[in-house]
């Protein structure tokens, strides 16, 4: 067997220095990324880590095909022991792991590897029957390598199929090789059994060098198919953007006074090697592209494709191509444009992809260095520039809304010496819209009723950046956000309520970025708390018998993870109120359309987001759609007009506004 | 081509006004200050010329204190080459005095085409350019809204009340334009950023004697507060009085 | 006794309405300061037909300068003539602040060395100076100029002074041009009406628009009888309706539309969503026609009519083209 040992050494290392080149090739290309530091927290990425990528959780999201690819990545991960023994076998042929493992142990490790070749055979079957007879319709478009999936899942059944063929041919040849524990191949064997001790030896040789042919086939394919996303997901999920408490899904920072003067991403050397690793590990799957609202509408947006381009041209670049760059010639500024930054994408991705921070830096060279962006904008920048609102009203008008309310300005009880306990920061839309002020109202006839000491800014107030940022502008909103900030602190304001989801995420999560630290809590939380605490007045009458769906506002639900204190509010506000829950929900929830700046941008292409969403919301035969954001209000109450439908749209504000004694 | 354009720093006109304490000047408290819109739209145009027609030179100038400072590096920061400020102590109200300044500016400057706004929005005068023209005996178009120059001559369009006049005109020539002809660029922080060492000259401004004075500002009478005067069309006649007598627009 | 030169705008042949609000600010100026005369000078093909009118509205003498080369636009030769008139005896000048008027009055200013203040919508003596008002900062603010020197330039804003008759001499003397009006730089080509016979919303000094409430596309033609009602009022559309394909998007009058200023703005079935005001706002008289009482729109609104639109649009229009027939 000596020779056989020697041949199989000078094939392993064959493969393993094939495989070294086009790592330190692909860590190479990965390095032309500028630089990102991820070694913070580092034991909280290694519970994301288990979580996500060992327990499969975001997998686990679509339940049947969760499983199928679960099975699949939990068989490989025990089968990795399995392979690493033939491997070492294959050199040193009296090597297993019968040697050390103790006793009880080793029964345990042998079926493991049968049992899963099998589960994995029959996951891979499925995988096929979904591939070419189910088609679900996310696995097609933006390009995907059907022949790649389909040429690996061969291989995949083939690595399991040769692996308990050996066996079986093994016990054949020489019966009782196997344990009781080997169930699978035993039976296998079995079925053989008739064949001659020669020629079973024989194809199991066979069998064993096909697998581990396969085996190292298999490794050194995986840089050239979607499949490295088996040798880089766990890495990514490790150095992923995760959600931080107090950091939730921010916006990278940007030092605009820096020399090196680079605004934004125009090709992959501006990402950083984490977005290039992110291209690694895109798998192709489509579930992002499935639920991302531009795509369902039939906008040119699909955050796949936007992964798989990073890749594709890292790939190129990669090889010295400096003639073409990522964006326009792979991805276009309407597919940019026709993001709402919803981060549905970012939460279904099963290895923590963030597509939306290349989104995000592609926007930012688009406006900074290009002053290229959809014409309608230019008069929302220009409006926040002068009036300190992305609309064109007055500053003097905002506080109007407050006329005769007896609404305390920040700057009086200042000059008292006082100070409230909260600051109440309206926002733009609550300030202006009329829609929205009726909340902005509701909010705080709720404040006074309960005699919380609040004050407002009044038209010290401007907007602090936010449209301006999400829209690429990062130099309007620095402006913006630093002069808030300054106002904030001279007036040593610590807590913040705001009933709009853009504001809240803005000064509580992003401006620590630029010196701000405010505790800065969204109106649905705060009521919540107050009615909890048993603080607001409630009519004893019962109350309408309303059929209320609520809408989830990507900026409370998916960027901060508030589901369900608007719920609760609505449920303690109004006990006799029902509740539905609309085919989309919670962390799956659609879009109304009006994030990353589509607010202010015209809508040309495909369905309008917004009636895509009401149609859903309406679906549950709610009379009501309740929400807690103005940008929803506007985009639900347009859509419902469309559609001229009776159901009403109310801010929960207003609800408990209108519960109150 | 050498092209001029004047530009002009004015309240944003969406600001809410009041009246300074001598009371013969706005309060600037809280008024944000911008280029003037048409005067923006000048320097679009003026760009726009110079990027289809190959290489040449866009100066911006301004005249009044050092605050134009500020809108002559806007202008800089959407392309212009450089910035002249003509100085004063304040924004003078007499037109004819700040056409004296800019024309004896311009005069030796050889200049292919010269720019601005029609009119801008705290006077609404609309009388510098042409003065401009007058002074240094160019030919003048104003209230363009279309502008075409190809092979030292220009084609414009330009605004009569609900009709337009289409005229050609030889260069140099004076151009003072309207709105509708060309978006003002956003300037991208590149731009910014480069236009903080484009070369901005400050000389003193030869006014002459200046005749015209703001002695005196106040506020309109009060809006009053809209109504609702009747239902159907019932309400009609009423209606009708009022735009005749009460706002006289019809 | 000053003496006032008024400049009495044409087209071609024909006086305009400016030309005798001028002529009638001018005979009011010299009559407060205790007398004087006011001369009127035209420039036109021929300047028979104008004397009469001006007369009557308080020309004591017409300058007729009749050149068949004046049935256009001749800008440097009438403010060639214009000044070189202006040099011998006027305390002022009085120009039509019309798209015309406003080229001439710096041409003439600087002929003459003298100040030049605009759009005004009074003027009188004060001791040595001349006084006027403006309406500055697009009628914000008024301002109230003095302006200094034995001869100064004034041009008035049209329909600020209504045109009345105080019948004088009226009698002509015909001059020739100072320069000739066929050699002027600017070279007139042609005279286009609108883009295709319509009002830019731009320039439209009124606009009347039309929203959801009309229902249907076809329903606009109610909008646009109301428009051509108006005689110079251009039509506006809302985004919801522009985004159905009722209108082009051209028409859209909004955040992501056009801005407006016209001096009357007549919102049709608009509800006055936030995105629609924020062009429209400043439009100087705002008219609403909505059922619905409550809608935004009526807050903005100076004049605003609850009910179907479908009955009082009809109404209006018939009654706008009574009241402009009048006229």
């Amino acid at each position: 067997m000596r020779g056989e040992n020697v041949l199989f050494l000078f094939v392993l290392v064959t493969a393993a220095g094939f495989f070294a080149f086009n790592v330190q090739r692909l860590v190479g290309y990965m390095l032309l990324g500028q630089a990102d530091w991820r070694w913070d927290r580092p034991f909280a990425r290694a519970w994301n880590v288990l979580r996500v990528g060992v327990a499969q959780t975001k997998i686990l999201r679509e339940p049947v095909a969760g499983l199928m690819h679960a099975t699949i990545f939990w068989g490989f991960m025990v089968l990795t022991a399995g392979t690493v023994e033939i491997l070492v076998a294959g050199v040193f042929p009296s090597f297993s792991f019968a040697l050390f493992l103790p006793a009880p142990l080793l029964p345990l490790y042998e079926l493991s590897q049968d049992a899963f070749a099998v589960f994995v055979i029959g996951a891979i079957g499925f995988a096929y029957l979904r591939r070419l007879v189910l088609r679900p319709r996310r696995l097609d478009g933006d390009g995907v390598h059907h022949g790649d999936a389909l040429f690996i899942l061969g291989m995949i059944a083939g690595l399991m199929v040769t692996l308990l063929l050996s066996q079986a041919f093994l016990e054949v040849a020489r019966p009782g090789s196997l344990s009781g524990a080997h169930a699978a191949s035993r039976m296998i064997a079995t079925a053989l059994a008739a064949m001659p001790a020669d020629a079973a030896w024989t194809a199991h040789r066979i069998q064993w060098w096909l697998h581990a042919i396969l085996v190292l086939g298999f490794l050194n394919y995986l840089p050239y198919s979607k499949h490295l996303h088996v040798a880089t997901s766990l890495f990514n999920v490790f150095f992923a953007n995760t959600s931080w408490k107090g950091e939730r899904a921010v916006m990278r920072p940007m030092d605009l006074e820096a020399d090196d003067a680079r605004f934004g991403a125009s090709d992959v050397e501006h990402l950083t090697w984490k977005n290039l690793l992110d291209g690694y590990s895109c798998t192709e799957c489509g579930r992002c592209t499935a639920a991302c609202p531009a795509n369902i509408t039939g906008k040119p947006l699909s955050p796949r494709k936007i992964i798989v381009n990073t890749r594709e041209r890292l790939m190129e670049r990669g090889s010295g191509d400096t003639g073409h760059r990522l964006l326009d010639n792979y991805i276009t500024e309407d597919e940019l444009w026709a993001c709402t930054s919803c981060r549905a994408c970012v939460t279904e991705c099963p290895v923590s992809i963030d597509q939306l921070d290349v989104i995000n830096e592609m926007r930012r060279f688009l406006v900074l260095s290009d002053s290229r962006f959809p014409q309608e904008i230019q008069p929302a920048f220009e409006s926040l520039e002068k009036n300190g609102s992305p609309w064109a009203f007055s500053r003097s008008d905002r506080a109007q809304w407050a006329d005769g309310l007896n609404v305390p300005l920040l700057a009086d009880l200042a000059a008292r010496g006082e100070r409230p306990d909260v600051l109440f920061w309206v926002g733009c839309m609550g300030s202006f819209d009329d829609r929205a002020r009726k909340t902005t109202v509701a909010f705080a006839r709720i404040l006074q009723t309960c005699g919380i000491r609040f004050a407002i800014l009044g038209q010290e107030e401007h907007c602090h950046g936010d449209p301006a940022r999400r829209l690429g502008n990062e130099y309007l909103y620095q402006v913006l956000a630093k002069d808030t900030i300054d106002t904030l602190n001279r007036y040593g304001v610590m807590t913040i309520v705001t009933s709009c989801p853009h504001c809240f995420h803005q000064m509580g999560n992003e401006f620590p970025q630029l010196g701000g630290h405010y505790e800065v809590i969204h109106h649905s939380t705060y009521i919540e708390r107050l009615l909890r605490e048993n603080r607001v007045p409630l009519s004893s009458a019962e109350g309408k018998r309303l059929t209320v769906a609520y809408h989830d506002s990507c900026y409370l639900g998916r960027y901060n993870d508030v589901y369900d204190a608007p719920r609760e509010t609505l449920k303690r506000a109004l006990p006799v109120v029902t509740l539905v829950e609309p085919a989309r929900t919670r962390d799956r929830g659609l879009c109304c359309g009006a994030g990353g700046g589509r607010m202010f941008m015209e809508e040309r292409t495909g369905k309008r987001i917004n009636a895509e969403r009401v149609e859903e919301l309406l679906a549950t035969g709610a009379d009501t759609i309740a929400v807690a954001c103005p940008f929803c209000m506007t985009m639900m109450h347009d859509g419902a007009k469309a559609r001229d439908a009776s159901a009403s749209v109310v801010d929960i504000a207003e609800v408990v506004a209108g519960r109150l004694a | 081509m050498k092209i001029a354009v004047c530009v002009k720093r004015t309240p944003d006109s969406e600001s809410r006004f009041k009246i300074g304490s001598g009371g013969a000047a706005i309060d600037e408290t809280g008024i944000k200050f911008d280029m003037d819109d048409f005067a923006s739209y000048a320097v679009e145009v003026g760009l726009q010329i110079n990027e289809k027609q190959g290489p040449g030179e866009t100066v911006v100038l301004a005249v009044g204190p050092d605050a134009v400072q500020e809108t002559l590096r806007k202008a800089m920061s959407m392309g212009a080459d450089r910035a002249v400020q003509l100085r004063t102590d304040s924004t003078p109200f007499d037109g004819m005095a700040v056409a004296r300044a800019l024309a004896a500016e311009l005069k030796a400057g050889g200049f292919d085409l010269i720019l601005f706004g029609k009119h801008a929005f705290d006077t609404g005068a609309g009388i510098v350019g042409t003065a401009v023209a007058a002074i240094l005996d160019l030919p003048c178009v104003t209230a363009a809204s279309q502008l075409e120059i190809a092979g030292g001559k220009g084609s414009a369009r330009r605004e009569l009340e609900g009709a337009g006049e289409l005229v050609e005109f030889p260069l140099p020539a004076v151009v003072t334009i309207d709105e509708g002809i060309a978006r003002p660029r956003y300037p991208s922080l590149k731009g910014i950023m480069a236009a903080k060492k484009k070369p901005l000259e400050t000389k003193p401004a030869q006014l002459g004697a200046v005749r015209v004075q703001a002695k005196a500002m106040a506020l309109p009478p009060e809006r009053p507060a809209g109504r609702i005067i009747g239902q159907g069309a019932a309400a009609v006649p009423e209606l009708v009085k009022l735009l005749q007598n009460e706002a006289k627009v019809l | 006794m000053p003496n006032v030169l008024v400049f009495a705008e044409t087209r071609g042949a024909e006086l305009r309405k400016v030309a005798l609000e001028a002529v009638t600010a001018g005979r009011a100026f010299v009559d407060a300061a205790g007398g004087g005369e006011v001369h009127a000078l035209v420039a036109a093909p021929s300047g028979g037909a104008a004397a009469a009118a001006l007369g009557k509205h308080g020309a004591d003498l017409v300058l007729a300068c009749e050149h068949a080369g004046f049935a256009r636009f001749a800008r440097e030769a009438t403010a060639a003539t214009l000044a070189a008139r202006a040099t011998s005896g006027y305390r002022a000048v009085f120009i039509p602040f019309s798209a015309n008027g406003r080229d001439l009055a710096p041409r003439v200013a600087a002929k003459l060395d003298a100040p030049l203040v605009s759009d005004v919508t009074s003027v009188a003596q004060s001791g040595d100076a001349i006084v006027a008002k403006h309406p500055g900062f697009a009628n914000k603010v008024i301002i109230e100029y003095a302006a200094a020197g034995p001869l100064v330039v004034v041009s008035l804003r049209p329909s600020a002074f209504t045109p009345a008759e105080s019948p004088k001499a009226g009698r002509v003397e015909s001059f020739a041009p100072v320069a000739d009006p066929g050699a002027e730089r600017i070279v007139v080509k042609g005279v286009q009406e609108g883009a295709t016979g319509k009002i830019d919303l731009g320039e439209a000094p009124v606009i009347v628009s039309g929203g959801r409430g009309l229902k249907s596309a076809e329903n606009f033609k109610l909008v646009e009888d109301l428009a051509a009602a108006f005689g110079n009022a251009a039509v506006g559309a809302t985004r919801a309706v522009t985004d159905d394909g009722w209108r082009p998007h051209a028409d859209q009058i909004g955040q992501t539309g056009r801005q407006v200023s016209p001096q009357l703005y007549v919102a049709v079935g608009i509800s006055g969503a936030i995105q629609h005001l924020a062009g429209m706002r400043t439009a100087r008289t705002i008219v609403a026609i909505n059922k619905d009482p409550e809608a935004p729109i009526f807050k903005v609104a100076d004049y605003g009519i609850v009910g179907d639109a479908f009955e009082i649009v009809p109404a209006l229009t018939a009654a706008v083209r009574d009241a402009r027939k009048r006229h």
